[in-house]
C-alpha cells in the first residue's frame, strides 16, 4: 500500500465522520491558533513600542529612578515605586552637562478626572515643561503649547490630545474653553494633532502645575536632548556624571532609546515565551484528545482492522494508516488555526501593527505534526499488533 | 499436477493454563486445482480453525502446510500477507464489507495491497463486479444493498487478484434461501470456470453443491468422500 493509497484511505475515514473528526482537531485548532494571534499581539505590541520611540527622535536621553536592569532583582517595579528624581536634578543635568543637551524636561504623570459642561472623562495627566514639544516632536493642530511664562506662574492651562478633546468637546472648538481638572478651572490654550493613543488621550499641563496642584510632587522620568554633532553614549555618560552629584548610582539610572528598547524587547520576549508556553498546553490536550479519539476509532473499527489483513495489509500497512489519519487529523487542525490566527491578526491590526512572523507558521504546523505523529503512535501500534481472526470475531 | 494446496500433518493446540487443547490434528489433505471441496462438522469439529490456517490467518503448531508449491512454514508475517493477497480469495459469512463504502471501492480493496499498478485497479474491479452481476450498483454504499448483493460483493472482492483458491466460511449464512440459492449458483459457476473453492459449513444442504466433501470431528477428519 503506498502513500498516496493510505493517504486517501485515511482521508475517507476521516470524512466519514466529519462532525467527531472536527471536534477532534479543536484543540489543536485553538492551540495553534493562541500561538499565532499572541505571537502577532505581542509583535504588533514590539512595533507600536518601537514606532513611538522613532517619532520621538534618536537622540533621547531618559532618565528614571532606581536601578533598571543593571542587574537589579527589582527591574522596572523599583522605577515606579521609588521618587528619587527631585525638580533639582533637572537644573544639575542643565547647568553640568550643558555642552552635551539643550533641552531637559521632568516629565511628571498621574491620572485625574477633567470636565466640561456634562462630559467628563477619565485621563493620564503629563506634566512637562513648555519645550517639551520640540522634544517629543508633538505639534499643536488648534491654539498653541503653554509657554515659560505660564510654566513659571504653575499657570491653570491645559493641552488636549486628539482623542481627548473630540470626546469632552465634540465638534466645537476647545481653545480658549474652560474646563474642570479635579474640580479646578483650566483654560484649554491648544490641542496636539494627531499622534499616538498615549498622547492623543492625554492632558498635558505645565509640571510646575501639576507639582502646584496635585499629590504628585515626585518626577517620574528626566527627559534630555543629546545636542547636535555631540555623541549619545558621551552624552549619557555626562548626564549620568552630572547625577552622581547628588544621588547614588543605583537611585537612577540613564537610557539610551536603544536601551529603552532592548529593556522593552527582552520583557516582551519573555512575555511571548511564556504566552506561547500556556497556548502550548491546549496543543498537549488537543493531542490527548486525538489519541483518545483514534483509540476508540481502533476499537470501532477492529473487524476492519482484521478484514484489511485477511485481504494482504501487513501489520505495518495499518500502522501507517492510522499514524496518517492522526497526524491528518492534527495538520489540518493546524492549518485552520493557522487561518483563524492569520484572521484574528488582521482584527488586532486595527489597534496596532500586528503581523505573523514567518516562523511562527513552520513552527505552529511542525509542531502539530509532531502532535498528530506524538499521540497517534500508540493507537497504530495497538491497531497494527491485532489478531486477524480475533479481530474478525469481533463484534 | 502440482496441488492448490497440501496439508501435512496439520496440527492446532492452544494452552490454556497448564494444559494444551487440540482444535486439530493430524489433518492430512490435498486440493487440486479446480476442486471444490465442503469441510463440514458440527459446532466445535475445528472447522474454523482449520480454515484460519488453510487461509494463512493462524499458523498450525506442528505439520505443513504448502500452497501452490510454496511451504508457508517459517514465512515472515510480510510474506503470508502478500500471500494471503494473491493467492486467497475469502468470502465470509458476515460479508465484512467497509460501511458507508462504494461496492467499487470495496472490491479495490485488496488491490491496493497487491503490486498491480494503480491505473489498472478499477478495470480490473469492473470486471469481477459484472461478473457476479452487481454493475448497475457501482456508486452504492454498502449500506444500501440487500444481503444477496453484500456477499456478491464480497464475492468480486474474493476475486478480484484472481486468487488459487477461494474459501468460503459460511457464505449462505446470513441469508435467506432465495439469497443463499442466488450465491450457491455463483460458486458453482466459478467452480465450472475452474476456479478452486474451499467451503466451510455446518449446513449438510449446502455442503452438497461441492464436489467433495470432508466431515471433522473432534478436530480430526471422520470421513472423506
Amino acid at each position: 500500500m503506498n502513500v498516496k493509497e493510505t493517504l486517501s484511505a485515511a482521508l475517507k475515514s476521516l470524512l466519514l465522520n466529519k462532525i467527531r473528526s472536527f471536534l477532534t482537531m479543536l484543540g489543536v485548532i485553538i492551540g495553534v491558533f493562541a500561538v499565532i494571534s499572541l505571537v502577532s499581539l505581542v509583535g504588533g505590541i514590539q512595533n507600536y513600542v518601537e514606532d513611538q520611540f522613532e517619532d520621538l527622535g534618536s537622540n533621547l536621553i531618559f532618565v528614571v529612578s532606581g536601578n533598571v536592569g543593571g542587574g537589579s532583582s527589582r527591574g522596572f517595579g523599583s522605577a515606579i515605586s521609588s521618587a528619587n528624581l527631585k525638580e533639582k536634578h533637572v537644573d544639575i543635568i542643565k547647568s553640568s552637562a550643558k555642552d552635551y543637551v539643550d533641552i531637559v524636561s521632568p516629565q511628571i504623570q498621574t491620572y485625574v478626572t477633567v470636565k466640561y459642561k456634562t462630559h467628563s472623562e477619565y485621563c493620564f495627566v503629563f506634566g512637562t515643561t513648555f519645550d517639551s514639544d520640540k522634544l517629543f516632536n508633538s505639534h499643536t493642530y488648534k491654539g498653541r503649547y503653554f509657554s515659560r511664562t505660564e510654566q513659571n506662574n504653575s499657570a491653570r492651562v491645559a493641552v488636549l490630545g486628539y482623542l481627548l478633546a473630540n470626546k469632552l468637546f465634540g465638534d466645537e472648538n476647545p481653545v480658549n474653553k474652560t474646563i474642570k481638572v479635579d474640580g479646578k478651572s483650566y483654560e484649554v490654550v491648544g490641542v496636539l494633532a494627531q499622534k499616538s493613543p498615549d498622547y492623543d488621550e492625554s492632558l498635558i499641563l505645565p509640571y510646575t502645575t501639576v507639582m502646584n496642584n496635585f499629590d504628585s510632587t515626585s518626577i517620574t522620568a528626566i527627559t534630555a536632548k543629546a545636542k547636535k554633532g555631540v555623541n549619545l553614549d558621551e552624552a549619557t555618560r555626562q548626564v549620568e556624571l552630572a547625577l552622581l552629584r547628588d544621588l547614588d548610582s543605583d537611585q537612577f539610572t540613564v537610557m539610551t532609546q536603544e536601551d529603552v528598547l532592548q529593556s522593552i524587547g527582552s520583557i516582551l520576549n519573555i512575555l511571548t515565551i511564556a504566552l506561547v508556553s500556556i497556548s502550548g498546553i491546549s496543543l498537549l490536550v488537543g493531542g490527548i484528545g486525538i489519541m483518545n479519539i483514534m483509540l476508540v476509532s481502533v476499537t470501532e473499527r477492529t473487524k476492519e482492522i482484521g478484514l484489511r489483513k485477511a485481504l494482504g495489509a501487513t501489520s505495518n500497512d495499518i500502522k501507517r494508516q492510522f499514524m496518517i489519519e492522526a497526524v491528518l487529523i492534527s495538520m489540518s487542525g493546524g492549518i485552520i488555526g493557522l487561518i483563524m490566527g492569520w484572521l484574528s491578526t488582521l482584527i488586532i491590526r486595527n489597534l496596532i501593527k500586528a503581523s505573523v512572523p514567518f516562523w511562527a507558521i513552520p513552527l505552529a504546523l511542525g509542531f502539530s505534526v509532531l502532535v498528530g505523529v506524538v499521540f497517534g503512535t500508540y493507537p497504530a501500534v495497538k491497531a497494527s499488533k491485532k489478531d486477524p481472526i480475533e479481530a474478525l470475531r469481533y463484534e | 499436477m502440482t496441488p492448490v494446496l497440501k496439508a501435512k500433518n496439520l496440527c492446532k493446540g492452544y494452552e490454556v493454563g497448564d494444559e494444551v487443547i487440540t482444535a486439530v490434528c493430524n489433518i492430512n489433505l490435498t486440493i487440486n486445482k479446480g476442486d471444490f471441496i465442503a469441510i463440514t462438522g458440527k459446532s466445535g469439529s475445528g472447522k474454523s480453525t482449520l480454515m484460519h490456517m488453510l487461509g494463512l490467518l493462524d499458523t498450525p503448531t506442528s505439520g505443513e502446510l504448502i500452497l501452490n508449491g510454496k511451504n508457508t512454514k517459517g514465512m515472515s508475517e510480510r510474506e503470508l500477507a502478500q500471500v494471503r493477497n494473491t493467492d486467497i480469495g475469502f468470502v465470509f459469512q458476515a460479508f465484512n464489507l467497509l460501511q458507508r463504502t462504494t461496492v467499487l471501492e470495496n472490491v479495490m480493496l485488496p488491490l491496493i495491497y497487491s503490486r498491480i499498478p494503480n491505473s489498472e485497479h478499477e478495470k480490473i474491479a469492473l470486471e469481477v463486479i459484472e461478473q457476479v452481476g452487481l454493475s448497475h450498483r457501482l456508486k452504492n454504499k454498502s449500506n444500501e444493498l440487500s444481503g444477496g448483493e453484500r456477499q456478491r460483493v464480497a464475492i468480486a472482492r474474493a476475486l478480484v487478484n484472481n486468487p488459487s483458491l477461494i474459501l468460503a466460511d459460511e457464505p449462505t449464512g446470513n441469508l435467506d434461501s432465495k439469497m443463499g440459492e442466488e450465491i450457491e449458483k455463483i460458486l458453482i459457476n466459478l467452480n465450472n470456470e475452474g476456479r478452486t473453492l474451499i467451503l466451510v459449513t455446518h449446513d449438510e444442504d449446502l455442503a452438497k453443491i461441492a464436489k467433495r466433501q470432508v466431515i471433522l470431528k473432534d478436530g480430526a477428519i471422520l470421513s472423506e468422500r
